[in-house]
């Protein structure tokens, strides 16, 4: 449905929360509507006296269970000098708390035959497990322990930022094209906020501190800042009670303070061409800024993304990669972010003499977009395509808990789950038009070329 | 060498004389329910249409959706002639560019519409093509329909053909950017020798010979229904799907495929060490191995259990070793593949060039420890749980389920193979746990292979035996580094 999943967002975040406003627990929604949709979801909404939102969400069909808690902090929350720092705390969870030794929670949970581990991107970090449904005590324990009473010390700090420097490696800087996602944040981004990658430089990780991990904890892995989902075999009334005993007399904290989004109107296109080391063939990405996720524009630039691009009936694919033969991949679409989004298109070409002639190409598809209604079908295929790409994720609860978990924090709103298919299939001719001509236009424009660097002569030659 | 375990609380299991090498600490405080979850993986309906063609199904209704699967068997990159490697990819890539009825074009935009999704692939060393689809269940006799004409009529369109090859050919120049193609290309061939599971990429000049009439003859010889499994699960009822499969695919001829399986490959006479010099690396790209089992080996049981153990994941000592006591990597893993015939063990990883050396000690001390001291009772007992209890996560995807039934009638393993495969981890014991690691895991004569800056990590790898060298082109280099 969308380019780069891993690159989420959104508008709205979470208003502060005074746990003075919700004594009890109390039941914020119930819902088991039907929709016009295929699927519904059902759960329940609870909000601890610590200001933990609990999303719970009772499915028999397998013997498990998925627990997700997503704090509501990415890198957009890091500052100058520190990048990497918020990624580089999510190892830091793994490494023991007061009732859990270094590196036991990822046995506890592998030895009872379940699978965990956690993510960091820009506007979010979360956690989570699957287990048998047997262990539900287990992952509420380890959640809360280290919510609770995370150790944070100085071996375990320079522990995993040796782990976290090798992923760097791995992910950026010993594969082709592992440094262009950087630039074209670089590029594109004015603000600091999202200017600068989750995983951070190699300098920055160096310069983390121990007291840096231990304000970092305090400020944003309180209850308050956070939501916990819980998806699966479990009765809802038990799972509560567990949640309760486990949870509610952990102290809630300040509210962290509010990040600047701003990003001022880009007035002309930027570019920006690198050479790859690795890279055989040229690459080319070309972004433009759009609003945040969520938005009725955000849905019509995915929908645009995928008559683009999803699938070999779409536009560029038929024309780059079958009728011109100028590439070799193609994909579209808007990230999903809290704040300032990008809609981006991203082409392997074949060789750098056709890089001027796609990019040609791509800007009058474009053009057409904005100034033609697509046909019928084009429509009808993506709400069919976005429908059974919904489906079978939702198959595996630990989607759905992240899924949950993700919306409450982005957007305040977990029924998203249930409704955003209903969003895509409301997007019609003229929003695409209207986005079109609002978002895609050349001064709004990044376009960042990745180019083979010239052969250096192997040493072993 | 001093005994020594990456299971900092050794102590809690008895564990006498062992200098913990970990930092790895357990308090042993969390709420465990002691009982193992025992769990039933459902049995698919099973059923062969008259044209010989076996049926799965395994009916799931907890969503609008279906997914299926062809398992063509005998049309796979295994049955390659030599000098065609990609011929059976290329076959079932094209499928769906164009039918006896139907455009690329179309077929694509009909998938589309209908909210379906179809994918052909044969991977080298794969005995198999496998034809695969999913889509919304509302549209099933739509989509199934045009599957069937992909499947049975296709027609090789020679400037489809074309086009596909031009994007090979590029890709084939984009995969020897990658540090885990080089690596995995050299492991192969280092393995697998003269067997056609030494083939892991085509090569320009078979793609160049590549014509819709080798297609059309490989296709129309070795797509049979007799040889092949259809595997559907999802939203759909049995009793309705059964005649209308026979409606739909009842016209598919048979034909006779007789496939004899090469000989076997065996396992190396002696360690060999393999540098594939990839300048601007900042990483080694690590894998080493070599031939074990096949999936019906008797040792499969007691193999599972063994690599769990050793690298199958987070809490395994390879990755407990390397990543979290020493912080080498950002993950180490190990894994088998047990085919129709034996395929290699292998353990593997990305560590920084610095530490190439230091990582390689690892791998042959966690080898060793495997093969010269018995695993003990906790964490035997551990992994053991960890291999039965995650059988309770399967279910979650009725895919999954599925795959357990294919894999069963594939290898023809018993009907009740799944029923009683826990108590058969269960029964594994530590003696069992040695006698394979010593059988299958020798460091004396594993097949090493390292990606990476040449200049840096030769004298490295030199220590362990003499080195051959090849460029990322994959040619072997005479001169070696510097």
């Amino acid at each position: 449905m969308r380019i780069l999943p891993l690159f989420l967002a959104g508008l709205l975040s979470l208003p502060p929360f005074d746990p003075r406003l919700l004594a009890q627990t109390a039941p914020l929604e119930q819902l088991q509507k039907p929709s016009a949709e295929a699927v519904e979801i059902p759960f329940q909404e609870y909000r601890l006296k610590n200001g933990l939102r609990v999303v719970l969400s009772e499915d028999h069909a397998a013997p498990t269970y998925s627990l997700c808690v997503t704090y509501n902090v990415g890198s957009r929350d890091e500052r100058p000098g520190r990048t990497g720092f918020a990624h580089l705390f999510e190892h830091m969870m793994f490494q023991g708390s007061r009732n859990v030794g270094k590196g036991e929670h990822s046995i506890l949970i592998l030895n009872n035959g379940g699978s965990a581990n956690g993510t960091t991107n820009v506007d979010r970090t979360n956690y989570f497990e699957t287990l048998p449904a047997n262990q539900l005590e287990l992952g509420l324990f380890l959640e809360s322990d280290r919510m609770r009473s995370l150790n944070v010390n100085r071996q375990n700090l320079d522990n995993q930022r040796h782990t976290v420097q090798e992923e760097r490696r791995q992910n950026y800087d010993n594969r082709p094209y592992g440094k262009t996602y950087e630039a074209v944040l670089d590029t594109a981004y004015d603000n600091f906020a999202y200017k600068h990658s989750t995983i951070g430089s190699m300098e920055d990780l160096n310069r983390a501190t121990v007291e840096d991990a231990a304000d970092f904890f305090k400020r944003y892995y309180a209850p308050n800042n956070g939501v916990l989902s819980l998806v699966g075999d479990f009765k809802t009334d038990e799972a509560l009670a567990l949640i309760k005993k486990y949870f509610e007399n952990i102290p809630a904290q300040p509210p962290p303070p509010a990040v600047d989004m701003t990003e001022p109107e880009q007035k002309g296109e930027r570019r920006r061409t690198l050479e790859d080391a690795f890279a055989q063939t040229p690459h080319i990405d070309i972004v433009y800024k759009i609003p945040p996720g969520n938005t009725p524009d955000w849905y019509a630039l995915d929908v645009l993304g995928d008559v683009l691009a999803a699938g070999a009936s779409s536009r560029l694919y038929k024309k780059l990669i079958k009728e011109k033969e100028l590439a070799v991949s193609v994909s579209a679409g808007p990230h999903e972010r809290r704040g300032p989004s990008l809609f981006q298109i991203s082409i392997s070409a074949r060789t750098v003499d056709g890089v001027p002639e796609i990019e040609k190409i791509v800007y009058e598809e474009l053009e057409r977009l904005a100034s033609e209604p697509v046909a019928e079908w084009e429509l009808e295929k993506v709400r069919m395509q976005s429908q059974r790409q919904q489906i079978e994720s939702l198959y595996s609860t630990r989607t759905r808990a992240s899924l949950l978990g993700q919306y409450a924090v982005y957007y305040n709103d977990p029924r998203l789950i249930n409704t955003v298919l209903s969003k895509i299939a409301q997007i019609a001719n003229d929003d695409l038009q209207r986005v079109g001509r609002a978002y895609l236009k050349e001064t709004n424009r990044t376009v960042v070329i990745t180019a083979p660097k010239a052969k250096s002569t192997p040493v072993s030659k | 060498m001093a005994a020594s375990f990456p299971w900092a609380s050794m102590k809690a299991f008895g564990q006498e004389g062992a200098t913990p090498l970990s930092k790895v600490e357990r308090k042993n405080k969390a709420p465990v329910s002691k009982t193992v979850l025992q769990v039933k993986i459902p049995k698919p309906v099973e059923t062969k249409l008259k044209n010989g063609l076996a049926v799965l199904i395994v009916e799931d209704h907890r969503f609008p959706a279906v997914q299926a699967e062809l398992r063509l068997r005998g049309a796979g990159a295994l049955f390659e002639p030599p000098g065609s490697p990609g011929l059976a990819g290329a076959t079932a890539e094209m499928l769906r560019e164009g039918t006896k009825t139907r455009t690329s074009e179309q077929i694509a935009e009909e998938l589309d519409r209908l909210g379906a999704t179809s994918w052909a692939a044969s991977g080298f060393g794969s005995p198999d093509v496998v034809l695969g689809a999913s889509g919304l269940s509302a549209n099933f006799d739509a989509w199934f329909a045009l599957l069937k004409d992909i499947l049975l009529h296709p027609a090789f369109p020679a400037h489809e053909l074309a086009r596909k090859k031009q994007r090979l050919k590029v890709q084939l120049r984009q995969q020897r950017s990658s540090s885990g193609f080089l690596a995995e290309e050299r492991f192969s061939r280092a393995v697998f020798g003269s067997h056609p599971a030494a083939v892991v990429s085509p090569t320009a000049e078979a793609v160049e010979a590549l014509t819709p009439e080798a297609l059309a003859a490989w296709h129309r010889e070795r797509y049979s229904p007799r040889n092949s499994i259809l595997a559907i699960a999802g939203d759909v009822r049995p009793a309705e799907l059964i005649p209308k499969l026979e409606q739909f695919l009842g016209d598919w001829r048979t034909a006779e495929v007789k496939e004899t399986l090469p000989p076997n490959p065996a396992p190396a006479s002696a360690r060999k060490i393999y540098l594939v010099d990839r300048p601007d690396s900042v990483q080694t790209t690590v894998i080493l191995g070599d031939i074990a089992i096949d999936r019906r080996s008797e040792d499969y049981i007691p193999m599972v259990v063994l690599n769990h153990l050793l690298g199958g994941g987070s809490a395994s000592r390879l990755f407990l070793n390397l990543r979290e006591e020493k912080g080498y990597t950002y993950g180490v893993y190990s894994s088998f593949s047990a085919l129709e015939y034996p395929g290699p063990w292998r353990a593997g990883g990305n560590m920084r060039t610095e530490v190439t050396e230091g990582a390689l000690k690892e791998f042959f001390y966690e080898i060793r420890r495997v093969r010269e001291e018995k695993v003990t009772d906790g964490p035997l007992e551990e992994t053991k749980r960890s291999v039965v209890a995650s059988f309770a996560l399967s279910l979650e995807r009725p895919a999954r389920v599925l795959s357990f039934a294919l894999t069963r009638k594939i290898y023809h393993l018993p009907d009740d193979y799944w029923d009683t495969y826990p108590a058969k981890i269960v029964a594994v014991s530590a003696d069992d746990v040695q006698r394979v690691a010593r059988k299958y895991l020798n460091p004396e004569t594993l097949q090493l292979v390292a990606v990476g800056d040449g200049r840096k990590i030769k004298p490295m790898l030199a220590k362990y035996g003499a080195v051959e060298v090849y460029d990322s082109a994959g040619a072997a280099v005479s001169a070696p580094p510097l």
